[in-house]
């Protein structure tokens, strides 16, 4: 008798779940997004962290699709395409998410792209730099940041028009980025280049690189290249020298931390990026509130992609009002205008979401500011 | 030209300073214990990191945040020592072993570093401002690695050949079963020779940090370098570990005025292994005897 009334409790339990469970995770079922970075470096985590705040954000104004929350389900890539490829499989196949955002690294977003076409699911790549990243042809993949030609569209006119330097010599580091960037500028200046050389990825000593491109009879050199140790490295041999022509670093590397790495050495350096804290329009004023409140530091340019990406991919399920139909979210995100931190941000035929000119840089008195040229 | 070949040489002999003294620390353990110490770029690595903690941290002047280092890089080894190294070498096969332990250890500093301090680099302003000579400008900083290093070399010759430690060392180095057999404490004359090899290095990456930043990832780099250095300078030979460092950074700076940077450094690589291949047991070795 006591086994049939255990039987009959435990029947009676299961069925009560059955009953009230689905019902309740309905009411607040998250809505996953994947994202997928190098979380274990700087420049990883700076996206990851932009990436949380717009997940804090949006949940705190009450969610999206009638008030669903977005949970954001983070993967390390490592910088290598095998793990990337990897952790894109799992959050499509095992997490169940139908977007995946994020990551630093060209050679990483493009191993991901096709694992994310084989599931029909939507990429939304932050700050990977290659053109190839939304020249897939697979129509469900986007890029928030510039590339190297559409800075050069935006700064190239200001280097030849407003800066006219007589003679320019160029340090790049020794990567795609780089080797483009040399290409670009040799035929942008022609015979003014006088002076190019490549540094290692890893190299820490620039006395002789500068040495040399002083000696050139230079007077503006570009730097090209993303480590901001290394280009502020770079800005304190000029300094040591005695350099007093320009320093050019180009769009897109120029950060706080590197100007606090060249200390006074970077005083005059100028550069030109998609997004800078002071930009005046209410949501950035908000963005940069919460972010130093959560994280004691004012964000940068990767903060803000990875903000964005989460951002508007979230608003583009809401707007399309499906978190699964994947084509309906892709055209949304493509057609959209999309209010971000950094102003208006529009997307071409390919996925390549662009906000307008460059905004024009220098360091004065140790900070970051627009610059009055 | 001469103006820049001048100046690329001043550059070049402060960044060989900097290969030359993590070399002699890792060729004067070679020579005493008879192991490679694979932990000896972290120590490095931890003497640029204790100096930027006690300049912008801390608070303290830049030759005090020198002698903490030091003193901390020294504690550090002393405890590498009693784990990794004393346990293990009079074993069978130690040192062998010794290379695995001091690779653990060099990979368990370097994750401690990563994980508390994390990736990023940090600024320590040293000495300040330069010295014009002619054409030739040196900042203050790589004149004082140039100058320590010459100091710290001098120091070390002295000791070895005019100090009864040194001796003492000298005597092990040639043959520890003679040096037992005359009465050296042949166990404590290698520690103290770990410990001198540290400290050198600590000073090393105290010194190089207001010149090239600290990185968590400096150490990893410096002991490539420094053992291409050992090697060829001869295993063990402080003298051509000396004069191959710095060889290899006047090189190295020089030929990047005539080709690219990075081309120029394979180059010298490349001759560096036809040397090899030509005095097998390193350029130094006859005056290794």
């Amino acid at each position: 008798m006591k086994r049939v009334f255990n039987f009959a409790a435990a029947v009676a339990l299961c069925a009560a779940t059955a009953l009230t469970v689905p019902a309740a995770a309905f009411a607040a079922e998250p809505v996953k997004l994947g994202m997928i970075d190098p979380i274990k470096t700087l420049i990883g985590k700076q996206n990851v962290d932009g990436a949380q705040l717009a997940t804090d954000l949006i949940n705190a104004d009450g969610g999206i699709l009638g008030g669903r929350p977005i949970e954001l389900v983070v993967y390390d890539t490592n910088f290598a395409p095998a793990e990337g490829v990897s952790a894109v499989q799992r959050l499509l196949t095992q997490d169940g998410v139908k977007v995946v955002v994020g990551e630093i690294s060209s050679s990483v977003a493009l191993a991901a792209i096709p694992v994310v076409e084989s599931e029909d699911a939507i990429f939304v790549a932050s700050v990977p730099k290659h053109p190839d990243v939304t020249k897939s042809g697979y129509d469900k993949v986007f890029r928030l940041n510039s590339t190297t030609a559409l800075d050069a569209q935006s700064f190239d006119k200001f280097l030849v028009e407003t800066i006219a330097p007589q003679k320019v010599a160029i340090l790049a580091e020794n990567s795609d980025f780089g080797q483009v960037t040399i290409t670009h500028l040799k035929d942008l200046f022609g015979d003014k280049l006088v002076y190019a050389d490549t540094f290692g990825m890893q190299q820490s000593d620039f006395g002789a690189l500068s040495t040399n491109a002083r000696s050139s009879g230079a007077d503006m050199i570009c730097i090209v290249g993303s480590n901001m140790e290394q280009y502020g490295n770079i800005l304190r041999a000029l300094s040591d020298l005695g350099f007093d022509g320009r320093r050019c670093l180009m769009p897109g590397i120029l950060n706080s931390q590197g100007v606090e790495i060249a200390g006074a050495a970077a005083e005059g350096a100028f550069s030109a990026d998609i997004y800078v804290p002071a930009i005046d329009n209410e949501l950035n004023k908000r963005f940069v509130a919460a972010f130093e409140e959560k994280f004691g530091r004012v964000p940068e340019k990767i903060e803000v992609l990875g903000f964005e990406t989460v951002w508007i991919a979230a608003k583009a399920m809401d707007k399309a009002g499906t978190d699964t139909d994947t084509a309906a979210i892709a055209e949304t995100i493509r057609t959209g205008e999309w209010q971000t931190p950094r102003g208006t941000v529009t997307f071409d035929a390919e996925g390549q979401a662009s906000s307008g000119d460059l905004i024009r840089l220098e360091v004065k008195d140790g900070r970051i500011v627009v610059s009055a040229d | 030209m001469t103006d820049l070949l001048l100046q690329q040489a001043v550059n070049g002999l402060t960044q060989g300073m900097s290969y030359a003294l993590v070399a002699l620390g890792l060729t004067m353990i070679f020579g005493v214990l008879h192991v490679i110490n694979f932990s000896h770029g972290e120590l490095y690595m931890l003497g640029g990191l204790v100096t930027v903690v006690a300049t912008s941290m801390l608070g303290l002047p830049f030759a005090v945040a020198v002698i903490v280092a030091v003193v901390a890089v020294v504690a550090v080894a002393a405890v590498v020592d009693l784990v990794a190294v004393k346990p293990v070498l009079p074993k069978k096969d130690g040192p062998s072993t010794v290379l695995l332990t001091t690779f653990a250890v060099s990979l368990l500093l370097h994750q401690g570093v990563l994980a508390a301090w994390g990736p990023n680099p940090a600024r320590v302003d040293g000495i300040t401002g330069s010295v014009a000579l002619g054409p030739v400008v040196v900042t203050g900083s790589r004149l004082l690695v140039l100058a320590a290093g010459v100091a710290i070399l001098l120091a070390i010759e002295y000791a070895l050949r005019r100090t009864g430690l040194g001796r003492r060392i000298r005597a092990v180095a040639q043959s520890e079963y003679a040096a037992h057999v005359v009465g050296i404490d042949v166990a404590r004359v290698r520690t103290l020779t770990f410990l001198g090899a540290a400290a050198i290095a600590g000073i090393a990456g105290a010194l190089m940090v207001p010149v090239s930043l600290f990185t968590p990832s400096m150490g990893q780099h410096a002991i490539i370098t420094a053992f291409v250095v050992v090697v060829v300078g001869g295993m063990g030979n402080p003298t051509g570990a000396v004069v191959c460092g710095l060889v290899l950074g006047v090189l190295e700076a020089i030929a990047s005025t005539v080709m690219p940077q990075e081309l120029g450094t394979a180059a010298i690589y490349a001759l560096l292994l036809v040397s090899l291949l030509v005095r097998p047991n390193g350029l130094f070795s006859r005056a290794a005897r």
